[in-house]
């Protein structure tokens, strides 16, 4: 009996799982890819205005 | 009525005379600030002190550097390290990239013939009228 209702709640237990779609879980942090090179020239392709900025605002320091 | 409208216009005017005042000594600290380091200035000209591709300012090797050039380089930094950290932080990029942004800026016209700078392998060169800066990898070209 006991053993027979181990079964039953086994073969429950695996028609439901059956049952739910699989799920598929996003990464907590974006994936890194490492191309220091090219992603810093390109930030600072991005920088230049600010750069130009802060050399002619403070002319004490450059 | 009238003199609702005569109060609301004297209402304006304590605002509009702090707002003279803000503008004014806003206008004045820039014009303050313009003028280069004369102490620093002369310690680049003698190649004491030098452009660096990290954008921070260095002291050459082998030169004899006082104590006050010293501090007034070490103030510098400190306040372009500030400059960069909150410039960094408003385009959401990291200090050492506003710095290296930066160091292109200067690298690209800001090193008079006769100075000298530290490049990116960290190697001591200085600029003569023959050979042009050596630019930084990372710099557009």
């Amino acid at each position: 009996m006991n053993v027979r209702a181990q079964v039953l709640t086994g073969l429950a237990a695996a028609t439901a799982a059956g049952c739910i779609p699989v799920q598929i879980q996003a990464p907590d942090r974006p994936i890194e890819i490492n191309l220091n090179v090219n992603i810093r020239q390109e930030v600072i392709v991005r920088l230049e205005g600010d750069a130009h900025d802060l050399l002619q605002q403070n002319r004490d320091l450059f | 009525m009238k003199r609702a409208r005569a109060r609301s216009s004297i209402d304006f005017l304590g605002p509009m005379l702090l707002g003279a005042l803000l503008l004014a000594a806003a206008l004045a600290i820039p014009a303050r600030a313009q003028a280069a380091d004369p102490v620093v200035a002369q310690a680049r000209a003698a190649g004491e002190v030098g452009e660096q591709a990290d954008g921070y300012l260095g002291f050459a090797p082998g030169a004899a550097v006082s104590a006050d050039v010293r501090s007034h380089v070490d103030q510098i930094n400190i306040r372009r390290r500030a400059l960069y950290t909150s410039r960094a932080q408003q385009r959401a990029v990291s200090v050492n990239e506003m710095a290296a942004a930066v160091a292109c800026e200067i690298f690209q016209g800001r090193i008079a013939v006769g100075e000298r700078y530290r490049d990116e392998g960290e190697q001591w060169r200085q600029r003569t009228a023959s050979q042009p800066v050596s630019m930084p990898s990372f710099c557009p070209s």
